[in-house]
């Protein structure tokens, strides 16, 4: 670890509001690979819900924020493939706006997911982390599809003493949510969901991770349902785990 | 009042009179996979294509010409054909120079419900692909289209030198200026007639062959 | 079960809502996807330039929709040249009329057909069967489809939904066979009855997969046989196609040969593809050949510079096995002919967006079908393009009946998300609603979460207020 980096934390609505503990973990775990962190608690969120859900208007409106308050920062590091995604899509929100779209640009190429960040711009795979447990990693669909995102946390789970990293066959199957998906089509959703659940509970595993908020969300929200006792967490608490 | 035509294309030029209202992006150069292949030695094909055929619920053998009629002529008594629809191409003629006579043969157009009828077909092929193993049937160099698809069985012949590594080299070779004249129906066949429409199972022969044999005939 | 002749797309919820019920089709669904995926992995394993082959024939389908009416003009050219006769329908119900026509001029009463998504959009069936000449549904799975008066389920196995028992006391209601459900059996009563109206047949009928424009060349993919002999034994063969479906070289065939089986079925090559270049006159097949140039929305589509793309697909089914959405609900729930990721922006474009603006929200926006397609389309973006124009509308139409409350709703996020005391406030307010059970059951967003979900827990304060100004 030659250069210090100093990244900006962007904690998305869902890891601010509901996994504080896995955004804490986040910034502790890029501390501990040697970066400088910071948080700006003027930041909301990245635009996304009303993109995906064609409010263009309204999502411009919040992703112009986004891009006024990190366009200086020297990297955005987010603990979230969707909303990574979501930076990175945002070019195609402002392609109507020429003289917008270079800082959009700009900042969409400095905004990284955690395990991208850790491990292609750092690269860091051994964090001195140890866990005890059987874990199925889920591969959420947009740091997967769309930013390729499949060998990195597998490598950083890899270093992860007494960690048992458990491949499912529906790893990389979607786990339903779909942000307005999940309460426009509640049923479907989670039907997709328990095709997943069915291959897990078989596994046996203690912990199903991400690096999405929002599939975990979904996942534990079902499982409770269902009576499944399996543990959600996300990518960062078990890198931060000793 | 305009016709569907002219109204079907001026919505497609979108109010232009004619041409693109924008460049169109580039048409790429044809990709045919056998021009980024190497020859193939000729048992490799072989093994290519049997065990393609093979895959597919087919077989194929390799018989010296001199060979063929009484191959051809075990095959159908073993199978016990008793009336063949029959393609006009030579090879066919000879193939059957041995075959006993209790065995009827029927020509390409005899009638309909009679070639319906027929247990065996036999034709040749203009050329076989190794790679899907495939057979190109091609109307311009013979009359096959009904023997090939309407009795149970199928037998295919085709000359060894016709044997071709890829896809690629048959459209390469069909569609060459100085090809004999260009075929109005060209036939791939892939083994046998198939459907999985009933729970996914597998049933073979549901409308078309569902025996195919391919014999490579060793012209050389 | 909603009969599938009064499903509409913009009952999706109901729909999907009711497949889920129907183990027999969910089981069905889910062994058909899975066992496609499985096969279309291996397939395309073997083809190591497999996203060259994807990226050229993706470039090969944009150049000729930009231009489409040139290579329409030509393709249409040649195949007049060698002996066909072109005609072109601005909608469905002109395609329909001139297949009425040239089946009614040849007395045609007896007319079979192979598998054709184009006729099924057009109803074709129900038109001639208005005439009294309705066809013989010949693709085995089509045909069980038609005997049962219901509408296929998935596009390579249109009766993925039955049981082998269905389909077995189906035949013995219809056919008066012996009773058996043995698949092998079953499928040797179809090729005998099928076969007695291949032999009666006057005018055959089929879909074109691919049509080329510098030989007027016309191309037919199949498995059974069904249309091989469609387009043989009949003295008239008619062939309906989109005319999205040409493309300009004889040689682009190959490269859409290597894509579109290993992408449906998972095979090398489908058993049979015939290509057929107008009349043989002297040969075995049909005195004559008519093919309907259908465009009935296509054209719109065509010129439309960012949805163009829809017009790429190659109907392989690949985007509907793999998406997890049409996994769970299959075909029915989408209320159109064209189910999955490819119906959900296909089918709003040729209905109109306000007919079908549930469809571009059925969707997680996982990306699995724009993974698989094999002439790589952005469903995802193109589904994001749809649900803007159902809020904004386009030049020429309104914006689409969406829920107020969900129009105010993003309003007010909106608002609330661009001044970070106001989303704390919203943040606050969002908790305390969450903590109350009666509002959880009862307050719309949350109570749609808790029909089949408990509600997530947060792990106590919220980062920002851990954090409060605070840098480290």
């Amino acid at each position: 670890m030659s250069t210090r980096r100093t990244v900006s934390l962007f904690a998305t609505c869902l890891g601010d509001q509901l996994r504080a503990d896995a955004v804490e973990a986040a910034a502790a775990v890029l501390e501990r690979a040697g970066c400088a962190v910071q948080f700006d608690p003027r930041q909301t969120c990245c635009g996304q819900p009303a993109f995906n859900s064609g409010y263009w208007r309204e999502a411009r409106a919040v992703a112009r924020r986004f891009v006024d308050l990190f366009e200086h920062v020297e990297a955005v590091v987010v603990p979230s493939g969707s909303c990574t995604a979501m930076v990175h899509r945002l070019p195609q929100l402002f392609a109507d706006d020429p003289d917008l779209l270079p800082r959009v640009r700009a900042v969409a190429t400095k905004t990284f997911e955690l395990s991208q960040f850790l491990v292609r711009e750092l690269g860091v795979t051994d964090l001195d982390a140890r866990l005890d447990a059987r874990v199925a990693w889920h591969d959420a669909c947009h740091g997967l599809r769309e930013l390729g995102v499949r060998g990195e946390p597998r490598a950083l789970l890899a270093h992860v003493r007494g960690l048992e990293l458990i491949e499912t066959r529906t790893c990389e199957a979607c786990c339903g949510f779909g942000g307005t998906f999940s309460i426009k089509l509640p049923e479907v959703s989670t039907a997709m969901l328990d095709h997943k659940l069915d291959e897990l509970q078989a596994a046996g595993v203690d912990v199903v991770a991400s690096l999405d908020a929002s599939c975990l969300m979904q996942i534990d929200g079902r499982m409770r349902r269902r009576g499944i006792r399996v543990r959600t967490m996300h990518l960062a608490e078990i890198l931060a785990a000793r | 009042m305009t016709s569907a035509r002219d109204e079907i294309l001026q919505r497609l030029r979108g109010g232009r009179s004619t041409g693109p209202c924008s460049a169109p992006p580039p048409l790429p150069t044809p990709r045919l996979r056998a021009h980024l292949s190497q020859p193939i030695a000729r048992e490799q094909l072989v093994a290519t294509f049997r065990g393609q055929l093979a895959q597919v619920g087919a077989r194929a053998e390799v018989v010296a010409r001199a060979d063929l009629a009484a191959r051809v002529a075990a095959l159908l008594t073993d199978a016990e054909a008793h009336n063949i629809a029959c393609s006009d191409a030579p090879l066919v003629r000879d193939a059957l120079a041995s075959l006993p006579a209790s065995i009827e043969t029927l020509p390409p157009d005899a009638a309909r419900e009679r070639l319906l009828a027929c247990d065996t077909g036999i034709s040749s092929a203009q050329w076989a692909v190794a790679e899907t193993g495939t057979l190109v049937l091609a109307s311009a160099h013979e009359r096959h289209r009904l023997c090939s698809l309407l009795p149970d069985r199928y037998l295919a012949l085709v000359p060894m030198s016709r044997l071709v590594g890829h896809l690629g080299d048959v459209f390469s070779r069909l569609h060459e200026p100085s090809a004999s004249p260009t075929s109005r129906a060209i036939t791939f066949v892939t083994g046998p007639s198939r459907t999985a429409d009933i729970e996914l199972q597998l049933v073979v022969g549901v409308h078309g062959p569902k025996d195919v044999a391919v014999l490579l005939v060793d012209d050389l | 079960m909603t009969p599938p002749d009064e499903a509409h797309p913009n009952a999706f919820a109901q729909q999907a809502r009711d497949a889920l019920q129907d183990e027999v089709l969910t089981g069905a669904l889910r062994r058909a996807t899975d066992l496609f995926g499985e096969r279309r992995r291996a397939a395309i394993a073997t083809v190591p330039d497999w996203q060259e082959l994807r990226e050229h024939a993706r470039k090969v389908k944009a150049h000729t929709l930009a231009q489409l009416d040139h290579y329409l003009e030509r393709f249409a050219a040649n195949a007049t040249a060698a002996g066909a006769t072109v005609h072109w329908a601005r909608d469905g119900d002109e395609a329909c009329a001139i297949v009425t026509r040239i089946a009614a001029e040849r007395s045609a009463s007896r007319l079979v057909k192979s598998k054709s998504m184009a006729t099924e959009e057009i109803g074709l069936n129900e038109a001639l069967a208005a005439r009294a000449r309705e066809p013989v549904e010949t693709d085995l799975g089509e045909w069980i489809i038609q005997l049962a008066g219901e509408t296929p389920s998935h596009i390579i196995v249109p009766a993925i939904h039955k049981t082998r028992q269905q389909i077995g006391r189906l035949f013995v209601d219809k056919l008066g066979i012996p009773p058996t459900d043995d698949p092998d059996a079953l499928a040797a009563a179809a090729r005998t009855r099928l076969r007695a109206h291949f032999a009666a047949a006057d005018l055959g009928i089929s879909g074109v997969n691919f049509g080329v424009a510098e030989t007027g060349t016309i191309l037919i993919l199949e498995n059974e046989g069904n249309a091989r002999m469609t387009t043989t034994l009949p003295k008239t063969h008619v062939a309906v196609m989109g005319i999205e479906k040409v493309i300009p070289r004889f040689d682009d065939l190959e490269v859409f040969l290597r894509l579109l089986p290993r992408s449906g079925t998972g095979q090398h090559l489908t058993t049979y593809q015939s290509l057929l270049t107008g009349t043989d006159p002297g040969g075995e097949g049909p005195d004559e050949l008519h093919i309907v140039l259908l465009d009935n929305g296509r054209a719109k589509i065509a010129v439309d510079r960012v949805m163009r793309e829809t017009l790429a697909c190659i109907r392989c089914g690949a985007c509907l096995n793999a998406c997890p959405v049409y996994q769970s609900v299959g075909g029915h729930a989408y209320g159109s002919v064209y189910p999955g990721p490819i119906g959900a922006i296909l089918t709003p474009q040729l209905q109109g967006l306000e007919q079908a603006a549930a469809l571009p929200f059925a969707s997680t926006l996982c990306g699995a079908c724009k993974d698989v397609c094999p002439v790589a389309i952005d469903i995802p973006s193109l589904l994001l393009e749809l649900r803007r124009r159902a809020v904004d509308g386009t030049p020429g139409q309104r914006p689409v009946r969406l829920r107020r409350s969900e129009r105010i709703a993003f309003g007010l996020w909106s608002w609330f998300a661009r001044g970070p005391r106001r989303f704390r406030f919203a943040a606050r307010l969002a908790r305390i609603a969450q903590r109350v059970p009666l509002l959880s059951r009862l307050l719309p967003p949350l109570s749609a979460w808790t029909r089949t979900r408990e509600l997530p827990t947060a792990e106590g304060r919220a980062f920002r207020d851990r954090r409060r100004g605070g840098n480290r």
